[in-house]
C-alpha cells in the first residue's frame, strides 16, 4: 500500500550532492586514465548523507569492481572489521586469506591481487572515525602504495569525531596530499528540506531550522509524523519506534545490540516469536536488509534504541546472543567478549576477552588488544594471582606499544605487586626493570634509577638468567643516557658477557647498543663500530625495535657532532625501516632528530614540517617531544613569529624532569637564543648556568661550546670552560668570528655561519650576515643584526624584512622563486625541484610561471640565460 | 585553532596578480582544512598599483600559516595572534571599483 508522504524506506533521493558526485566521477575517471590510485576523504556530521552519497556513486558505476566495508561502532572495534566485511562479500582468496588473520600488509597484498589488472577499481571504507588500529595501518599502507594501484579509495568519517589527537588524524596527515581530494558534505538548504517534505503538512522552514538541514534527521521527523516536531533526532527515532507493534519492537530492540548488523539466523535464536515483526520493521524503513542480515538505517537510530533498552532486557538479549554465537564455527572472540560483558557473564568475559586480545595483537591492533585485556582484568578478581599478573603484563606491553605510557606503568605496577605477594623473585625483579624503563619514558629519571637498582638487588640474589642480563643492560642504558660513559660501558659489558653465555641475542643487541653509544660519548671512534654491529645483528635477527634504536643512536651521535651527511643517511634509512616495519614510536623519535638536522642545515620549512608531525601525536613519550618543541620554538623566535615561549616552556619542563644533558642542552641553548633575540641579554646567564655546569662535568665539547658562545654574545664576561671545545664554537670564543663562520659553512650550517659573522670585525661581515639571515627568513635575527650595523657602523636606511630581499633583487623574484630558479638553472625538472624543496609539483609550476613572467621570457632555458645576464643568483 | 592577523604588505603588483594569489590560497587551503581556515581579508591600496593584504586566519600554529603561504606562494611579513574580537558593525558592502 502506498502511504501518504515521503517513504524513507524507498526514499533514495539525493539532493544538493551533484557537485560531490561529479568530483567522485572525475576522480574515478582520473584513475581510469592514469592507472594510478587516488584518494577521496568524504567528511560530514552523522546523518549528513555520506553513506547515501556513496551508495548512489557505487550504483552509478556498477561495471567497476567495488569493495565496500565499514568500521565497527563498538567501543572496542573488531580488528580489520571493514576488510572482513568486504572480503565476505567478495568471497574467494581474499576471504580465506583474511580468515587466517595475518598482518595489515598481508591484507593490502591480498586486496591488490584481487584488483583487475588494468583497473579501475573502487574501495570504500566507511566510518573511519571508529577504525581499529590494524585498519588504520592498512589505510596508511594504502596511501604509500597508491601510485602503483589502479584504485579509487574513498574514506568516509565524521570530522567532528576526529579531534586533534584522534589516531585517524595522524594517519590522514601521512596520506599523500597531492593525490588526496577532500569532499565535505554540507547540511541541506531550506529549499531542499522543503522538497523532501513534499506535500507533507509540515512547516518546512521550522523543520530546516530544527534539523539543521541534516538529511537523516529530516527524514526521521517526516517519518515520525507526530503532532509535535521532535526536539532531537533521538526523539524522532524513539517516536517512530514507539508506534511499532510489540513483535516489531522486540525485533528492533534485539537488532540494537548487534552493531553494525544482525544476522537473521541470530535473531531467530534470540527473539521469541521470530520472524514476527521483521517485515514491519523493513516496511516502515526502520531497518533495511543487508544480505542475510538486517541493520538500522543509521547508527544514530541503533544507538538511540540501545540506550533506551531496560537493563534487564539488554542483559537477556546479550545472554541469548552469547549462547547463539558460542556455537559459531569458528567463534569470533571479539564479538563474544562484547556480548559476554553485556550479559554480565564473568566467566565468558575471562574466556573470550584474552583470546580477542591475542588475536588483535597478532593483527597489529595493539590499542584494541590493550582494551580487551582491560575488559578481562575488570573481571579478574577470582583468577589465580599468577594469571592476573600475566594479564596485567600483557596489557602493560600493549599499552607500551601504543604509547600509552601511564597506563602501561599502572598495569606493570599491578603485575609487580602480584609477583611480590607470591614471592616470585625473578618475575618481580624483571617487573622492576620494566617499571624503570617506563618511568624513564615518562620523564621520571630519578625513579627510573631507583627501580633499576631494585631490579638488580633482587636478581643478583637469584641464579643468573636473562632477567639479570636485561637488568644489567637497563642500568647500562640509564648510565649512558646520563652521560656517565664509563659506567655505561662497564654495566653493558657485564650484560654482554652474560647474554653471550646464555645465547640471548636480543639482550646482547640491546647491550651493544648501550655500550656503543657510551663509547661515542667518550670520544672513542670504536663507538660507531659497536653500534653498527648491534644494528647488523638486530637486522639479521629481525629485532625491529632494537634495529630502530641502533639507527637512532647512530643518527643522534652524527647529528650531535654535526656530521650531517652521515646523520641524514642514518635517519633516512632508519625512518624508512620503521615505516616498513611499523615501529611507530621510533619513527616519531627519529623524525624529531630529522627536524633538528633540517633546522641546522637551513631547511626551515622541512624542519617545521617534521617537528609538527611529531608534535601532532597525542601522547608521545617525553623524550620524543623535547627536540621538536625546541625546533618549533627556535623557528618562531628567529622568524619573529608569535608563541615562541609556549613550546620552549613545555620543553624545559620535560627536560628538567629527565635531567639528561642531551635533553637539557638543546632546550637551554634555544631559550638563550630566544632571550638574546628578544633583547633580554641579561637573562641568558640564568637560562644557561645549570646546564653549562652539567655539560662541563660531562666533558661535552659541543654543548659546552654552544652554551658558552651564547653567554659571550649576551655579554657575559667569564673564563672559557676548562674543557676541550668543538672547533667552530672554540673559534668564536677565541674572538675569530670569521674563521668560525667558515667552519660552520663547511659543516653546512648557514644560520650558525651567519651568526658567527657577527663576531667578526668590520662592516662587510655584518652585511653578509644580514643578507644570509634574510635569505633564511630569520626576520627577527636579521633585525638584531641590522641594529648592530647601525650601532657599530652607523649604517642607516637598511631595508629589513622579508620583502627586503625581494626588493633588492633585480628581477623582483621572491626568495622562493630564487630557490626554484637556481634548481631550474641546474636543469632540474618540476618534479625534481618539488622533491628537493618539499613543495608540491603544482606549486613549483606556479613558481616557474611567475619566474618566466617576471623575467619576461618564454622558456625555462631563456630564464636561466636571463638570470645569468642580470646576475641573479642566490648569494 | 587560534585566530591570527597576517600582514602581507605590497605583496602584489596588480589586483589581477592578487586575484590569482587568492585563487591559489583557496585551493591550497581546501587541502589543509585541519591546519588553516581563511576567514577574511582586507586588500590594501599601497600606491603605484601595488596591493597588499591584512588577512584574518584561524590556524593551528604560525608554522601552519607559513606552510600554507609557502604552498600558495603568498608573502608573510608578520603574524600576530588575535587576543580578542570586538565587532561593532558588520563589514560594509565591498566597494565596487
Amino acid at each position: 500500500m502506498r502511504r501518504k508522504g515521503p517513504d524513507p524506506a524507498q526514499d533514495d533521493r539525493l539532493l544538493e550532492r551533484a557537485a560531490q558526485l561529479g568530483a567522485l566521477d572525475e576522480a574515478l575517471a582520473a584513475v581510469r586514465g592514469s592507472g594510478q590510485g587516488r584518494l577521496v576523504l568524504l567528511t560530514g556530521e552523522a546523518g549528513i548523507g555520506k553513506t547515501s552519497l556513496l551508495r548512489a556513486f557505487c550504483a552509478g558505476h556498477g561495471d567497476v569492481a567495488t569493495f565496500r566495508g565499514g568500521c565497527d561502532p563498538l567501543f572496542t572495534p573488531r580488528p580489520l572489521a571493514p576488510f572482513a566485511e568486504l572480503a565476505g562479500a567478495a568471497g574467494g582468496r581474499l576471504a580465506s586469506r583474511l580468515a587466517r588473520g595475518r598482518t595489515p600488509a598481508d591484507v593490502l597484498e591480498a586486496l591488490a591481487e584481487e584488483l583487475p589488472r588494468r583497473g579501475p577499481a573502487l574501495l570504500v571504507v566507511e566510518d573511519l572515525h571508529w577504525a581499529d588500529e590494524a585498519t588504520l595501518d592498512v589505510v596508511r599502507l594504502l596511501g604509500r602504495r597508491l601510485d602503483a594501484l589502479p584504485l579509487l579509495v574513498v574514506l568516509s568519517y565524521r570530522d567532528e569525531h576526529v579531534h586533534r589527537s584522534h589516531p585517524l588524524r595522524i594517519v590522514l596527515g601521512d596520506l599523500p596530499a597531492a593525490d588526496t581530494l577532500r569532499l565535505a558534505l554540507a547540511p541541506l538548504s531550506a529549499a531542499a528540506v522543503t522538497e523532501l517534505a513534499g506535500d507533507e503538512a509540515v512547516d518546512a522552514d521550522a523543520l530546516a531550522r530544527r534539523t539543521g538541514g541534516n538529511p537523516f534527521f529530516v527524514t526521521e521527523v517526516l517519518a515520525a509524523r507526530g503532532a509535535e516536531m521532535p526536539a532531537t533526532v533521538r526523539d524522532a527515532v524513539l517516536g517512530r519506534a514507539a508506534r511499532l507493534s510489540p513483535p516489531a519492537r522486540r525485533i528492533l530492540d534485539a537488532v540494537s545490540i548487534f552493531p553494525p548488523r544482525a544476522e537473521l539466523a541470530l535473531l531467530e535464536e534470540c527473539v521469541p516469536g521470530y520472524p514476527d515483526g521483521v517485515d514491519e520493521c523493513l516496511a516502515t524503513g526502520m531497518l533495511h536488509p543487508e544480505g542475510a542480515a538486517v541493520a538500522f538505517r543509521h547508527e544514530i537510530a541503533r544507538f538511540a534504541l540501545d540506550a533506551e533498552l531496560p537493563p534487564h532486557d539488554r542483559m537477556t538479549l546479550h545472554r541469548a546472543a552469547l549462547r547463539a554465537l558460542s556455537r559459531a564455527v569458528p567463534p569470533d572472540p571479539a564479538r563474544l567478549a562484547y556480548h559476554a560483558e553485556g550479559a554480565g557473564d564473568r566467566e565468558a568475559v575471562l574466556r573470550w576477552a584474552p583470546v580477542a586480545a591475542e588475536r588483535a595483537a597478532a593483527l597489529g591492533s595493539h590499542r584494541e588488544a590493550a582494551q580487551q585485556y582491560a575488559r578481562a582484568l575488570r573481571e579478574a578478581d577470582g583468577l589465580t594471582p599468577e594469571r592476573r599478573a600475566e594479564l596485567h603484563e600483557r596489557r602493560s606491553y600493549e599499552c607500551y606499544l601504543t604509547d600509552q605510557m601511564p597506563e602501561a606503568l599502572d598495569a606493570r605496577l599491578e603485575a609487580l605487586a602480584e609477583h611480590r605477594r607470591r614471592g616470585a623473585r625473578l618475575r618481580e625483579g624483571d617487573a622492576h626493570r620494566w617499571v624503570s624503563r617506563l618511568r624513564w619514558f615518562l620523564g621520571e629519571n630519578e625513579a627510573a634509577e631507583r627501580e633499576a637498582q631494585a631490579a638488580l638487588d633482587l636478581l643478583e640474589g637469584e641464579p643468573p638468567g636473562p632477567e639479570l642480563a636485561m637488568a644489567y643492560s637497563n642500568m647500562s642504558q640509564l648510565r649512558m643516557l646520563a652521560r656517565d660513559s664509563a659506567a655505561g660501558i662497564a654495566w653493558g659489558e657485564r650484560s654482554i658477557a652474560l647474554s653471550e653465555r646464555l645465547g640471548e641475542d636480543e639482550i646482547l643487541v640491546h647491550a651493544l647498543n648501550n655500550v656503543g653509544a657510551s663509547q661515542c660519548q667518550s670520544g672513542d671512534p670504536e663507538g660507531r663500530t659497536t653500534l653498527e654491529r648491534s644494528l647488523d645483528l638486530a637486522l639479521r635477527a629481525g629485532l625491529e625495535e632494537h634495529a630502530a634504536r641502533a639507527y637512532t643512536n647512530l643518527a643522534a651521535w652524527m647529528d650531535e657532532t654535526r656530521q650531517y651527511a652521515l646523520a641524514d643517511a642514518y635517519l633516512g634509512r632508519g625512518i624508512a625501516y620503521c615505516r616498513d616495519h611499523d615501529v611507530e614510536s621510533w619513527r616519531i623519535y627519529m623524525t624529531g632528530w630529522l627536524a633538528r638536522s633540517h633546522l641546522d642545515q637551513g631547511r626551515w620549512d622541512a624542519a617545521a614540517e617534521a617537528a609538527t608531525t611529531v608534535l601532532r601525536y597525542p601522547n608521545p613519550a617525553a623524550p620524543s617531544r623535547i627536540k621538536p618543541l625546541a625546533v618549533v620554538g627556535r623557528l618562531r623566535a628567529r622568524r619573529g613569529d608569535p608563541e615562541a615561549w609556549e613550546p620552549l616552556d613545555e620543553a624545559r619542563r620535560l627536560a628538567e624532569g629527565m635531567a639528561e644533558l642531551q635533553r637539557l642542552a638543546p632546550v637551554a641553548v634555544t631559550r638563550a637564543e630566544a632571550r638574546w633575540l628578544a633583547g633580554e641579554h641579561e637573562l641568558v646567564a640564568a637560562e644557561t648556568d645549570a646546564t653549562l655546569a652539567v655539560a662541563i662535568a660531562a666533558d661535552d665539547p659541543w654543548s659546552a661550546g654552544e652554551l658558552a658562545v651564547w653567554r659571550l654574545r649576551a655579554g657575559v664576561r667569564e673564563d672559557p670552560p676548562g674543557i676541550e671545545i668543538a672547533a667552530p664554537w672554540a673559534l668564536e670564543l677565541a674572538g675569530d668570528g670569521a674563521a668560525a663562520a667558515r667552519a660552520w659553512s663547511e659543516l653546512g650550517c648557514p644560520y650558525e655561519a651567519a651568526l658567527a659573522l657577527t663576531g667578526a670585525d668590520g662592516e662587510a661581515p655584518l652585511r653578509q650576515s644580514l643578507a644570509e639571515l634574510e635569505r633564511l627568513g630569520a626576520t627577527r635575527t636579521a633585525a638584531c643584526v641590522a641594529r648592530m650595523l647601525r650601532r657599530r657602523h652607523g649604517v642607516r636606511g637598511l631595508a629589513v624584512g622579508p620583502r627586503a630581499a625581494t626588493r633588492a633583487n633585480p628581477g623582483g623574484l621572491t626568495v622562493r622563486e630564487l630557490d626554484v630558479l637556481e634548481l631550474l638553472t641546474a636543469g632540474l625538472r618540476n618534479r625534481e625541484i618539488a622533491a628537493r624543496l618539499y613543495l608540491s609539483e603544482k606549486t613549483v609550476h606556479h613558481h616557474v610561471s611567475a619566474i618566466l613572467r617576471k623575467l619576461a621570457v618564454p622558456t625555462r632555458g631563456q630564464a636561466a640565460a636571463e638570470a645569468a645576464r642580470l646576475g641573479i643568483a642566490k648569494r | 585553532m587560534n585566530l591570527y592577523v597576517i600582514l602581507r604588505r605590497s605583496g602584489w603588483s596588480s589586483p589581477e596578480e592578487l586575484g590569482e594569489a587568492a585563487e591559489r590560497s583557496t585551493r591550497v587551503g581546501a587541502q589543509m582544512p585541519d591546519d588553516v581556515r581563511w576567514i577574511r581579508s582586507y586588500v590594501l591600496d599601497e600606491g603605484a598599483g601595488t596591493v597588499g593584504t591584512v588577512c584574518i586566519y584561524e590556524a593551528e600554529s604560525p608554522e601552519a600559516i607559513r606552510k600554507h603561504a609557502g604552498r600558495a606562494d603568498l608573502p608573510v611579513d608578520e603574524i600576530i595572534p588575535v587576543a580578542d574580537t570586538v565587532v561593532v558593525r558588520p563589514d560594509p558592502q565591498p566597494a565596487t571599483a
